[in-house]
């Protein structure tokens, strides 16, 4: 009998606990959740703050509750919201991540709200399209982010380059010299680039006129093995080779960072966002930042500039939300004229063509590549398929025409599958 | 005696290279933590530390949320050992002391949620958990880790019960309590080996869980953290090693105090319950 | 009074505990796994039926029976090194002076303190190709030139790291435990076998072996059961970013080809089929478990 009671006062503690812990989480008043990914709150907090601070001047009584996310996970968990009908009411999502969401009806049509956002006529066009499906508006453009080349000038001057490359050739030859004169310098690369980098080595191919897929006659159809393709993975091997040391072919550039390799003294050059320099000068490390320089990265073609893909991300509604009005003030907050100059200080790419400069960066978004504008085209980066072809084609495991076949078509089901 | 002497001088030799290889990544953990960063990021790493310097705890614990999330994964951990605990004794007590049907069953059904692969039912789990608005709270958590840890608790203690003679049982029984009053009794005081060693499998199972931890809470305010450790390494930009060497050190500290404090009760604890069941 | 049903109120408060939060996720879980159940299903809530189609793509796809010999190669090496070195260690920590005995064991004790994303870490850092500890101390060592040596650049290489990292932490259980149930082998016997003229090995298999054996029996299925289905290590170790068919695991096939790729039909699926055959893994060690339980 006294068990009894004990164990009825137990069930009684754990319930009691359990209701007064959860219902702690119920909050008083309306709240707004907003996920954004990780990179603003190491990046620009004080433009979140700005837009939180302008959001709730407007709407009395209302707090906003900011989730920081990462890259990695943050679909899996937007999935688990989904599931369990509570997500978030304004999400970030990187322009590559949108085309299946806004295929399968997972975002609010925003048609209603768009005269709200600041400059929404002159948007540039990458961006708009990345949020644009069947016509319909599902993102607000956030930032953008192109590639361009984060050099030292000093190592340049000394190898005696006085004018900066204006084609893939004459920069292959720069790279070179580079190359041969610190030949001494243990571990060094005229310029760094983790083999597996899909980003910069498929800038190769859509310079020689490839692509990564095409939609014909109703499905995908894979064309990295196609002949111009082909041309262009074949002329990021060589450019590869002439530039690496050989441990950096399955290395996909997220460690180490290309700027912390640079930091380091170890590389005279990057290809990469314009962002870079923010971490040139390392901790405890020689200071460059008087000579770190950009440079736009140019084609084969003499004269023109590679395409740089363009990075980007969107703000979007999730169409269970039940606060879609009050989310659409915020993300109009928080992409104000203002908030957008704030972000092309720190080395983005604003979301509208009035608002770009004459620097390297805005200047290297005129020639820019994408990709498949496919349901599925998340499930290929997810299936990491791209930087195993780099890598096995690097690593001499396959020739260049069989990593890119096996690719191609590994991409083509992926995007034709059809959950 | 100088065969032996000579012997055990050998046997210490051995051990002592074993000692330096397994405690070496803790030592490289610690010493970078306290390390400058020049010397981090040198090229030639320094083994030990000559500068040494706190900038990185610093830095660590100035990262958003660490004292809060310290805070939940408390308050997450404790709870889940407690409840545990009281849970898995009556439920061992069951199981060892009394025949019934369906016995078998519920052994069976304690191991086999051992073998169930915790990533296929994230976002089952999840969905549950919305169903009674549990979703991003710290009862929500505590109620997965409770599921995941039950089982090994309960086959433990059991394996406790089992050894104790019915005599004392008998006895106590003799004096008028109920057959569980003299479980509590009598029992509870033998098995506190098997007590320990049950909370010590609770603690660290929620105190470095991730994976549930990571999905169950949105972010900030509620994590727990081993999920404020990840962020150091989620974003686009370098990573802070010396920071994240000090975050990780500070996060082993806990469990090293719970640990060193009970390791050899788990161990007699453990090997007592498993050799009688 | 209430004397038959006592056995089962003492049960109740686990099995609500348990069954509040399993039962759904597991009946789901089945439903699903005979289900189509991509975004657009999850975004109605409605999924599907499509039978047995989910089982049998996935049991005709090579790439499931690569990951599952590759799975089964991992599971065996991890376990037989954890236990094999554990009671290794366990026997020299007997026959060690006192001061080297705390040593080793306060090394494992911290090893085994150590979370295992904060592990995965300092192995990420110690194998760093810059700056890594370890490449530069094999290369002055004179083992070979491992300057900047990528050791995630293979499969294998990739997986001697995991095993490392899975062993180092999984040795400290298995060694302290193995310990202290061998101090329950009795010294008279040992002595006498000493004395007998009989060597090491001879009294490893006869007398110590029998009394440790229950112990070993919880440990490696315990072990199989884990390292079967490990997750976190192989998927942050290697990397998020480097997850392929060419370096699955059981683990990290279910969560990229059923979670990242929204294909949570055949997550189900997968799921149910690891469940099977990790349970047929470890049927002899838990049934010698239960045998061992009954009076």
């Amino acid at each position: 009998m006294r068990y009894r009671a004990l164990a009825a006062l137990g069930a009684a503690l754990t319930l009691g606990f359990g209701v007064a812990t959860a219902s702690t989480a119920a909050a008083a008043g309306n709240t707004l959740t907003v996920w954004l990914q990780v990179d603003a709150q190491n990046g620009w907090p004080n433009l979140v703050a700005a837009a939180n601070n302008a959001f709730t001047a407007n709407h009395p009584g209302w707090t906003v509750n900011v989730d920081y996310q990462q890259w990695s996970d943050h679909l899996t968990k937007f999935d688990a919201t989904i599931a369990g009908n509570d997500t978030p009411d304004v999400i970030e999502m990187g322009n590559t991540e949108m085309t299946k969401y806004m295929a399968e009806g997972a975002f609010a049509n925003l048609a209603q709200y768009k005269s709200e956002f600041a400059n929404h006529s002159s948007w540039l066009q990458g961006l708009t399209e990345s949020a644009t499906y069947n016509k319909t508006l599902f993102g607000v453009p956030y930032y953008a982010g192109s590639r361009v080349i984060t050099y030292r000038s000093d190592l340049f001057a000394k190898a005696h380059i006085k004018k900066l490359p204006n084609s893939l050739a004459a920069f292959e030859a720069d790279m070179l010299k580079i190359g041969a004169m610190e030949k001494k310098n243990k571990g060094f690369s005229p310029l760094y680039v983790g083999g597996e980098d899909w980003y910069t080595a498929l800038s190769f191919v859509f310079d020689y006129g490839g692509q990564i897929a095409s939609y014909e006659h109703g499905h995908w159809v894979g064309e990295l093995d196609s002949k111009k393709s082909l041309q262009g993975l074949t002329a990021f091997q060589t450019f590869f080779n002439d530039t690496q040391s050989k441990s950096t072919a399955k290395l996909d550039g997220t460690s180490p960072f290309p700027y912390t390799v640079f930091s380091q003294g170890k590389t005279a050059a990057n290809y990469g966002p314009a962002w870079y320099t923010c971490c040139t000068t390392a901790k405890g490390g020689p200071n460059y930042t008087k000579v770190t320089k950009q440079f736009v990265m140019p084609s084969h073609t003499k004269g023109e500039a590679m395409p740089g893909f363009l990075g980007g991300s969107d703000l979007a509604i999730p169409a269970q939300s039940s606060q879609q009005s009050a989310a659409a003030a915020w993300i109009a907050d928080f992409t104000n004229t203002q908030s957008e100059q704030g972000l092309q200080a720190k080395g983005n790419i604003p979301n509208a063509t009035n608002l770009l400069s004459n620097s390297v960066n805005d200047k290297a978004a005129a020639r820019s590549w994408f990709v498949p504008q496919a349901k599925n085209w998340v499930n290929v980066e997810n299936g990491n398929i791209l930087k195993t072809m780099l890598g096995q084609m690097l690593s001499g495991q396959l020739t260049v025409k069989q990593a890119a076949t096996l690719a191609s078509d590994n991409i083509a089901q992926t995007l034709n599958s059809p959950s | 005696m100088t065969t032996k002497r000579s012997r055990r001088v050998g046997w210490n030799i051995v051990g002592l290279a074993l000692f330096v290889v397994i405690a070496f990544p803790t030592y490289w953990m610690i010493s970078t933590a306290f390390k400058p960063d020049n010397k981090i990021y040198g090229f030639t790493p320094t083994f030990f530390p000559t500068h040494p310097t706190l900038q990185h705890f610093s830095d660590a614990i100035s990262r958003p949320y660490f004292w809060t999330d310290v805070k939940n994964s408390l308050i997450v951990v404790l709870s889940t050992v407690v409840i545990a605990l009281f849970l898995s004794f009556f439920a061992a007590v069951a199981l060892a002391k009394y025949r019934f049907t369906g016995r078998k069953l519920f052994i069976v059904l304690v191991i086999g949620i051992q073998m169930l692969p915790q990533t296929g039912l994230i976002i089952p789990i999840y969905v549950v958990l919305g169903r009674y608005h549990l979703v991003n709270t710290l009862f929500g958590l505590i109620l997965v880790y409770l599921t995941f840890s039950l089982p090994f608790c309960v086959w433990t203690l059991r394996g406790f019960m089992i050894g104790i003679p019915k005599e004392l049982e008998e006895a106590a029984m003799v004096d008028g309590s109920t057959r569980v009053g003299a479980f509590v009794r009598i029992l509870l005081p033998l098995v506190a080996p098997g007590l320990v060693a049950t909370s010590v499998f609770a603690f660290i199972t929620s105190w470095n869980e991730f994976i549930f931890a990571n999905t169950i809470m949105s972010g900030g305010t509620k994590q727990t953290i081993t999920v404020w450790l990840s962020l150091f390494t989620g974003g686009a930009r370098a990573v802070d090693w010396g920071a994240l060497m000090a975050a990780s050190t500070l996060i082993s500290i806990p469990v090293v105090i719970f640990f060193l404090f009970v390791q050899r009760r788990i161990a007699f604890g453990l090997t007592a319950g498993a050799v009688r069941g | 009074m209430g004397h038959v049903a006592t056995p089962y109120l003492l049960l109740v408060p686990t099995i609500i505990a348990i069954v509040a939060l399993l039962g759904y996720p597991i009946v789901n879980l089945v439903e699903l796994s005979f289900q189509q159940y991509g975004l657009g299903q999850l975004i109605t809530h409605h999924g599907v039926y499509i039978g047995l189609a989910n089982y049998s793509s996935i049991l005709s796809d090579p790439l499931f029976w690569n990951t599952l010999w590759r799975t089964l190669v991992f599971t065996a090496a991890n376990v037989g090194l954890t236990m094999v070195l554990g009671m290794l260690i366990a026997l020299l920590l007997v026959r060690v002076s006192t001061w080297v005995r705390l040593l080793l064991t306060g090394a494992l004790v911290l090893a085994w303190s150590m979370p295992p994303v904060v592990a995965v870490q300092v192995w990420n850092w110690m194998t760093n190709l810059q700056n890594g500890v370890l490449n530069y101390t094999l290369t002055q060592l004179g083992i070979g030139n491992y300057f900047q040596h990528n050791w995630y650049a293979s499969t294998a290489s990739q997986y001697a790291m995991v095993t490392s990292l899975i062993v180092w932490g999984g040795l400290p259980f298995v060694v302290i435990t193995v310990y202290a149930s061998l101090s329950q082998v009795p010294h008279e016997l040992v002595e006498a076998a000493q004395i007998d003229g009989a060597r090491a090995w001879r009294i490893l298999k006869d007398v110590t072996l029998p009394v440790v054996k229950p112990i070993l029996l919880i440990l490696t299925s315990l072990s199989i059961i884990w390292d079967f289905g490990v997750f976190t290590q192989p998927y942050l170790l290697i990397g998020p970013g480097q997850q392929s068919p060419d370096n699955y695991l059981m683990s990290t096939y279910l969560y990229i080809e059923g979670y990242a790729q929204t294909d949570y039909g055949k997550g189900a699926a997968i799921s149910i089929l690891m469940l099977a055959i990790v349970a047929v893994l470890s049927i002899f060690y838990v049934r010698a478990m239960l045998r061992t339980g009954d009076e």
